[in-house]
C-alpha cells in the first residue's frame, strides 16, 4: 500500500524553501515601509483636501481595492516595460534603462507597494483623524510648525491607533507575496512548486511552505504585540 | 503689551465676535466674564490664532499681525509671544511630563537639551510636580494636569498667558490647586488674560474685569467696581444668578 504522505521528501524539501524566504520577507518588508510612504502621502492630501491631487488620490484608492492584486500584478509586470519602452523610443526618456534586465522582484515590490500604499492611506487617514483635536491646537499654541506638530505629536499617537491595522495588513501582504511565481520570481512558493514537479510530491510540499508560512506570521504577530506594546505605553505606564 | 483692534469672527453666517477692542498693558491681570456662547473663548483663540478672526488686528508687542493679510509665519511669531493653558488640559499624551515642557524649548526655540531640561525642571517645581517627571499624562490627575499645562505654557516665557476656563473641567476639589498655582503666576507680575467661571477667584486676582455678551464687550472696569457696581443692567444679572449658586 502506498503512503499518504512522502515524510522524508517533506523534511528534506525544507532547506531548499527556506533559502528562498528572504526573497518573501524582502518583498513583504521592502512594499511595507514604500507603501507607508505612499499610504500616508495620500493621506496627508487627503486631510488636507489638496485639490487636484486629492481626486488623483482618491482615484488610485479606489481603483486598486476595486481590481484584485494578481491583476495589478499582471498590469505592472507587462505594463510598466511597455511603457518605459515607449518612453525611450518616442521621446528618448530613460536612456540608460534596460527594461530586458530588470529583475522580476522589482516589479513584484513595486505591485505590492502600489497595492499596500492604497490600504494603507485609509487606515492612516483614519488613525490621524482619530487624534484630539486639542492636541494639534496645543502643538499650535505652542508655535510648533505643522511638521514638528505631525512628527513629534500626531504621528506618534497615531501609528499607536494603527498599529493593529498595520500589522493585519502586513501579515494578509506576506501571505499575497505567494502569487509572485506567476511572474517568475522564486519565493518559497516558488521553490515549493519547483520541487513538487521535479519529485512529483505536491502534497508534500504544499504541507511543508504553508508550514513556514504559518511561523513566519506566528513570529511577526509576536513582534507586532511588542512593537504595539511600545507605541502605546504612554497610554498606561512610566518610561523605564 | 497686547492691543487687540476691532476684531470681527464669523462662523458662515454666525457673527461670533462683533468688533472687539482691547488693550492691556504689561503685568495687568485681566479676567473675561460672560454667559456661554458670549464670544469669550473665541475671543482668546483669536488672539493666537487657533481661529482666524475674519478681520481685525492683534498686536503683541510691536508683533503687529492683521488677519486679512497674516502669513504663516507671522502667525508662528504671534505664538511664540503667547502661552495658552486649555479647558481639556491638553497635555502631549505621547509625552512624559517633562517632556511635555521641555519641547516647546527644543523643537520652538531650539535651546540645546540639557540647559531646557533645567529650566523645565525649575518650572516643574514651581507648579510642585518636581516629583512626577517621568509620568505620562494619562498617569496625574486633572489638577496635575493643568498644572502641567500652566508649566508648558510659562516655559516659553510669553509676553502674555491665554487662560481658557483653566478650572472649568476639573473636579470641585482639584479647583484650588490650579487657582493657587495661577495666583502664583500672576504675583509674579505675568500679563494674563483668563476666561473663566470662577467669579470670587476672577474678583481676587483680576486688575480688571471685561463682561461680555453676545460678541460684544459689554462693560469694563476694575474688579471692585464691576462687582459692586456694575452700570450695565444685564451685568448685574448675570453676575446675580451667578453669585447666588
Amino acid at each position: 500500500m502506498e503512503n499518504l504522505l512522502d515524510i522524508g521528501f517533506l523534511i528534506e524539501s525544507f532547506p531548499a524553501i527556506v533559502a528562498r524566504l528572504p526573497i518573501t520577507i524582502g518583498i513583504a518588508v521592502g512594499s511595507l515601509i514604500i507603501s507607508l510612504f505612499i499610504g500616508l502621502t495620500t493621506a496627508l492630501i487627503k486631510i488636507y483636501r489638496v485639490p487636484v491631487l486629492k481626486t488623483i488620490s482618491s482615484c488610485y484608492v479606489s481603483f486598486i481595492r476595486g481590481t484584485p492584486l494578481l491583476v495589478q500584478i499582471y498590469l505592472v509586470f507587462y505594463g510598466i516595460p511597455k511603457v518605459i519602452y515607449y518612453f525611450q523610443t518616442e521621446y528618448g526618456w530613460f536612456q540608460n534603462v534596460d527594461v530586458n534586465i530588470i529583475p522580476p522582484e522589482i516589479y513584484a515590490l513595486l505591485a505590492f507597494s502600489i497595492n499596500l500604499g492604497a490600504y494603507l492611506s485609509e487606515t492612516i487617514r483614519s488613525a490621524i483623524e482619530s487624534v484630539d483635536r486639542g492636541q494639534f491646537e496645543a502643538a499650535k499654541a505652542i508655535g510648533m510648525s505643522p511638521t514638528q506638530m505631525m512628527l513629534k505629536i500626531i504621528f506618534p499617537q497615531a501609528l499607536a491607533v494603527a498599529i493593529p491595522n498595520l500589522g493585519n495588513m502586513f501579515i494578509s501582504t506576506i501571505k499575497d507575496t505567494s502569487l509572485v511565481f506567476i511572474i517568475g520570481v522564486i519565493d518559497i512558493m516558488g521553490q515549493a512548486k519547483i520541487l513538487g514537479s521535479r519529485g512529483l510530491a505536491f502534497f508534500e510540499v504544499y504541507i511543508a511552505v504553508s508550514i513556514v508560512y504559518w511561523i513566519v506570521c506566528i513570529v511577526v504577530e509576536r513582534l507586532l504585540v511588542i512593537v504595539e506594546k511600545r507605541a502605546r505605553r504612554y497610554e498606561r505606564g512610566f518610561v523605564s | 503689551m497686547i492691543k487687540v483692534e476691532n476684531i470681527h469672527k464669523y462662523y458662515d453666517q454666525q457673527h461670533v465676535l462683533k468688533g472687539i477692542n482691547l488693550s492691556v498693558k504689561k503685568g495687568e491681570v485681566v479676567s473675561i466674564l460672560g454667559p456661554s456662547g458670549s464670544g469669550k473663548s473665541t475671543l482668546l483663540r483669536c488672539i493666537n490664532f487657533l481661529e482666524s478672526p475674519t478681520s481685525g488686528i492683534v498686536e503683541i508687542n510691536g508683533k503687529k499681525v492683521n488677519s486679512e493679510s497674516a502669513s504663516k509665519k507671522d502667525i508662528l511669531d504671534l505664538r511664540t509671544l503667547t502661552g495658552m493653558v486649555f479647558q481639556q488640559y491638553n497635555l502631549f499624551k505621547n509625552l512624559t511630563v517633562l517632556q511635555n515642557v521641555m519641547i516647546g524649548l527644543t523643537s520652538v526655540k531650539r535651546i540645546n537639551p540639557v540647559e531646557a531640561k533645567k529650566k523645565s525642571i525649575e518650572i516643574l517645581e514651581k507648579v510642585g510636580l518636581q516629583n512626577r517627571l517621568n509620568h505620562y499624562p494619562v498617569q496625574l490627575s486633572g489638577g496635575q494636569q493643568q498644572r502641567v499645562g500652566i508649566a508648558r505654557a510659562l516655559a516659553l516665557n510669553p509676553e502674555v498667558l491665554l487662560f481658557d476656563e483653566p478650572t472649568s473641567s476639573l473636579d470641585p476639589e482639584l479647583v484650588d490647586e490650579v487657582l493657587t498655582v495661577i495666583k502664583d503666576v500672576a504675583n509674579e507680575g505675568n500679563t494674563m488674560l483668563i476666561v473663566t467661571h470662577e467669579l470670587n477667584f476672577a474678583r481676587e486676582i483680576s486688575d480688571r474685569i471685561i463682561f461680555m455678551e453676545d460678541g460684544l464687550i459689554l462693560e469694563e472696569g476694575s474688579a471692585e467696581q464691576i462687582f459692586s457696581n456694575p452700570s450695565v443692567e444685564r451685568t448685574k444679572k448675570f453676575l446675580s444668578k451667578v453669585l447666588r449658586k
